[in-house]
């Protein structure tokens, strides 16, 4: 299978049952895991990507989740720290990957949020803000749909 | 203008108008003031009752302008206020103070005691006594057009991102459009979903909208550190910016003080009136659900309760709309106690927020909202300001008290049903 746009690769997470919505969500997470240095976030990963996960294991993988999200925040009046920010942006693309089901689509969410942090890195380095972390997560859904 | 001591007593002396003298004048000393302010009845410290934190402000008031204080004045029993003074008074105006305004609504004789802690700010300020951080953040603002040090690229970053989420192209600079959208820079770095939100909701209700190259920022630090000078540029920028694209009204964002700065005192720092409105997203919003041009679909299953913000419901009367917003998406909605315009503030707006010795004393004084909502039940709080969401979210997080924090706009959308016309 090939995904090479955005409504394409929509559609096909939108037919991912919720636990492959993690799993793949975890990896668009994970492809950005090197903007950050916050354990509790690649702990998060972890525990989303396993195929099978206790409702125990999930509550803490979100609660280590929502606590990395909650401190990278960038406070109202503080000079924005892009490279800090982009890693509030990893833990929120985790966050997203193990949230209580709501209807929506959790690993769409996952993906933008994982965009959102190569940006800011991008911004960081005074690069722009161009990337293609598009075209990772395309190739990422794809190999995770053939495997 | 450089800052000292000469100087913030100056302006402390222009700052004692009429309003504040009789305030002065009028103050019973009931006490009721700090019965009202989280800081006090947080830590049951008498130093964080609001009118003691003016007592530079009227050591001033009586020295110039009563006569037994001048007496007292000429015969060396009423010494002049001292830097050492307004550095021992810095925390209590600033870090101890969200210029929340529940001060003002109780006091029996009228005192606006928050028009008297921005009063004193001002000399503060021109002192040299305001906190490192506003400091930072004024001149940023000033600078660079952004509190925070947003760029327009990192707007155009995020309109980018947007338009990947949702498919809807945002407009920048659309002359003649009818709104023109402001955001806070918060919005634009923590929340992106908010300008996807609101793109969905224009779209759906058919308006013309735009952002604004030269004058995307909301945030007004010239107001939480007390310059007037500082904040009558930054409202300048914004009507700059509207009048340049003859825009009918601009949409002030899901922030406090960038709303009251804005509708309430902008016309009078810059000295005349607009021509153009200003108006809350949520006034947006509920304007647009009574003349049919949205609906929605579906509801929030679990308990929701609603933080008004304080410069939204108590200085701003933003109180009906968005709980006529909630009623479209919450089948299961609570009002926390003293909900409305006696609620009480979440501890970081007025600055605080950004004054990192503020942290302990801003958690600590969280207690009480941490107990309205836990007297809720409620399963999501749901606000509608940035800069509360985040303190929230921080207070919820430091108390183990696990509770999502939404904005209204999104939450709206995400109830919106799109594609068919209304």
């Amino acid at each position: 299978m090939t995904i090479d746009n955005d409504g394409d690769f929509k559609k096909a997470l939108s037919g991912l049952s919720p636990a492959q919505q993690r799993m793949a969500a975890a990896r668009f997470a994970e492809n950005v895991l090197e903007l950050t240095r916050d354990a509790r976030i690649k702990r998060t990963i972890e525990s989303a990507k396993l195929d099978t996960i206790s409702d125990e294991e999930l509550g803490t993988a979100f609660q280590f989740a929502k606590a990395a999200s909650v401190d990278s925040y960038t406070q109202c009046g503080h000079e924005c720290d892009w490279n800090k920010q982009a890693g509030h942006f990893v833990a929120e693309a985790a966050l997203a990957s193990i949230k209580p089901a709501d209807g929506n689509n959790p690993a769409w969410d996952a993906a933008m949020h994982a965009r959102m942090a190569r940006t800011c890195a991008r911004i960081a380095a005074g690069n722009g803000t161009h990337n293609r972390e598009d075209a990772a997560q395309y190739r990422i859904l794809a190999e995770f749909l053939n495997s | 203008m450089t800052a000292s001591l000469d100087k913030g007593i100056s302006v402390l002396k222009e700052m004692i108008d009429a309003p504040i003298a009789s305030y002065f004048s009028s103050c019973v000393h009931c006490g009721l003031c700090a019965e009202a302010c989280l800081f006090y009845t947080e830590t049951g410290d008498p130093k964080y009752t609001p009118i003691h934190k003016l007592k530079p402000l009227r050591r001033v008031y009586q020295q110039e302008y009563t006569l037994l204080g001048r007496f007292a004045k000429m015969l060396g029993l009423s010494k002049p206020v001292t830097d050492s003074e307004l550095e021992e008074w810095k925390p209590l105006v600033y870090d101890s103070c969200t210029l929340c305004g529940r001060c003002s609504m109780v006091c029996p004789v009228g005192n606006d005691i928050v028009y008297m802690v921005r009063r004193l700010r001002e000399g503060m300020a021109i002192s040299g006594h305001a906190p490192d951080g506003l400091i930072g953040a004024s001149r940023r603002a000033v600078e660079i057009g952004s509190p925070m040090g947003v760029k327009l690229a990192a707007v155009q970053a995020q309109m980018k991102h947007v338009r990947q989420d949702t498919g809807i192209e945002i407009p920048l600079d659309a002359a003649g459009a009818e709104y023109m959208l402001i955001m806070s820079s918060m919005e634009i770095i923590n929340f992106p979903e908010y300008l996807g939100a609101i793109a969905r909701i224009m779209k759906q209700a058919g308006k013309s909208w735009t952002l604004c190259s030269e004058a995307f920022e909301a945030t007004n630090s010239g107001i939480q550190i007390g310059v007037s000078d500082i904040a009558r540029v930054l409202v300048q920028r914004i009507v700059d910016g509207a009048e340049k694209l003859k825009v009918k009204t601009v949409i002030s964002p899901e922030c406090g003080h960038a709303y009251t700065a804005l509708r309430w005192e902008g016309p009078n720092l810059i000295g005349r009136p607009y021509t153009f409105d200003v108006l809350h997203i949520l006034e947006v919003l509920d304007g647009f659900h009574k003349e049919g041009l949205f609906k929605t679909s579906g509801f929030e299953d679990e308990r929701l309760t609603f933080h008004d913000p304080c410069q939204l419901v108590r200085r701003g009367g933003v109180f009906d709309e968005p709980r006529n917003l909630l009623k479209l998406v919450a089948k299961d909605f609570v009002e926390m106690s003293d909900a409305g315009k006696m609620n009480w503030c979440c501890g970081g707006g007025g600055g605080v927020s950004a004054i990192e010795e503020a942290e302990q004393l801003r958690l600590q004084a969280f207690k009480i909202k941490k107990s309205q909502l836990e007297q809720t039940g409620a399963k999501t709080l749901v606000t509608a300001c940035a800069n509360c969401r985040i303190v929230i979210e921080e207070g919820l997080e430091h108390y183990k008290m696990h509770i999502p924090v939404v904005g209204l706009t999104e939450t709206l959308a995400d109830h919106l049903v799109e594609g068919e016309k209304p």
